[in-house]
């Protein structure tokens, strides 16, 4: 019982993120030993591959030689319409008081706060971390309920 | 194809004594007001926002104007960057946004036709088979909402990481996953299709 193992749907859920590499752990260890005896799940992850590297043929136009020049001018331009050197570094030390005081915050009064202050972005890495984890926990809870 | 957007490890700034490697580097410059930093990260990001915003959108003009909007943006809004991502996903994102709150679309350019694998004169037939699987790749891609066309091109044409796309579009890891698992599937649907008429 301790030993599961993945069915072919399940399996075939998680080809797109076996092949750009994002799973780890327990579930990619059982995605590949799956792959290694099942030769439809292998035949489906190389249609897979085929069918991704028929999308990579496909390229686009050259961006215009003067798109550098054209957004720097324009920089340029806003620059001297609001001359921000000081005014930026004195945003930058805004912000920077704000992320101070909701860290303080946060160490003051437990917990929440300094979550609070933290854009989307920051979380990504626990997140990703996590993401293996509970597409695992996931998996073991398909198993366990059975097909 | 495009050129690869990445210039790693050059060193274009004025001072070639300082070597500037990295986004990060160039970013803290840049929030000082060092133009000539700005000015390099600009270069970097130019061809892979562009591609990025152009196969969203698939008009040229759209894209570059787009590019040109969010970098004007990005440097605007820099002062307020405080690395919690990295400067590409931070600058896509205000591209994407861009993109999405894009009301009136032009029509399709037809650069991409242009653009394709250089035709091959001597195999006249290969290069006519190209030129139909690269049109049933860009059908496919049309068909895709906008949120799993987007997870799927900086996927695979960008090379981003679930959670480099998960920045760029604000959305969580799994929720990538989960985008990027139905824009394959959809995609893959309509190309069999294609390949069950002969197309491709
Ligand atoms: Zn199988």
């Amino acid at each position: 019982m301790s030993n599961h193992s993945m069915n072919c749907g399940q399996v075939k859920r998680l080809l797109p993120p076996f092949l750009d590499e994002e799973l780890s752990g327990r579930v990619r260890e059982q995605t590949a030993s799956h792959l290694a005896s099942c030769p439809a799940c292998r035949a489906e992850l190389e249609a897979l591959k085929a069918d991704m590297g028929l999308l990579e043929q496909v390229g686009t136009p050259e961006v215009s030689p003067f798109l550098v020049t054209r957004v720097m001018a324009e920089v340029r331009e806003r620059r001297r319409a609001a001359p921000h050197g000081f005014a930026r570094l004195a945003g930058s030390l805004a912000a920077a008081l704000v992320v101070a005081v909701s860290i303080g915050a946060g160490v003051l009064f437990g917990s929440g706060l300094a979550q609070t202050a933290t854009p989307v972005a920051e979380n990504s890495t626990e997140e990703a971390v996590s993401y293996v984890e509970s597409s695992a926990a996931d998996m073991y809870a398909m198993m366990a309920g059975g097909d | 194809m495009s050129h690869c957007p990445h210039s790693r490890g050059r060193t274009i700034l004025s001072h070639p004594e300082v070597p500037v490697t990295n986004d990060a580097d160039l970013v803290r410059k840049a929030q000082t007001g060092d133009l000539a930093a700005f000015e390099e990260l600009v270069r970097r990001h130019q061809h892979g926002l562009f591609s990025y915003l152009y196969r969203m959108c698939r008009n040229a003009s759209d894209a570059e104007e787009m590019a040109q909007v969010a970098m004007v943006k990005a440097w605007e809004k820099l002062g307020g960057f405080r690395g919690a991502s990295s400067f590409k996903t931070w600058l896509y994102r205000i591209g994407t946004n861009l993109c999405f709150n894009l009301r009136t679309r032009r029509k399709p350019t037809e650069e991409l036709y242009e653009t394709m694998a250089a035709p091959d004169n001597e195999r006249p037939e290969a290069a006519f088979q190209q030129k139909l699987r690269e049109e049933a790749v860009r059908k496919a891609l049309d068909c895709l909402p906008e949120d799993q066309r987007a997870a799927l091109v900086l996927s695979v044409y960008q090379d981003m990481s679930y959670k480099e796309i998960a920045e760029t579009l604000g959305k969580t890891v799994r929720a990538v996953d989960s985008l990027l698992f139905r824009a394959k599937s959809n995609v893959r649907k309509v190309l069999a299709e294609d390949r069950a008429k002969g197309i491709i």
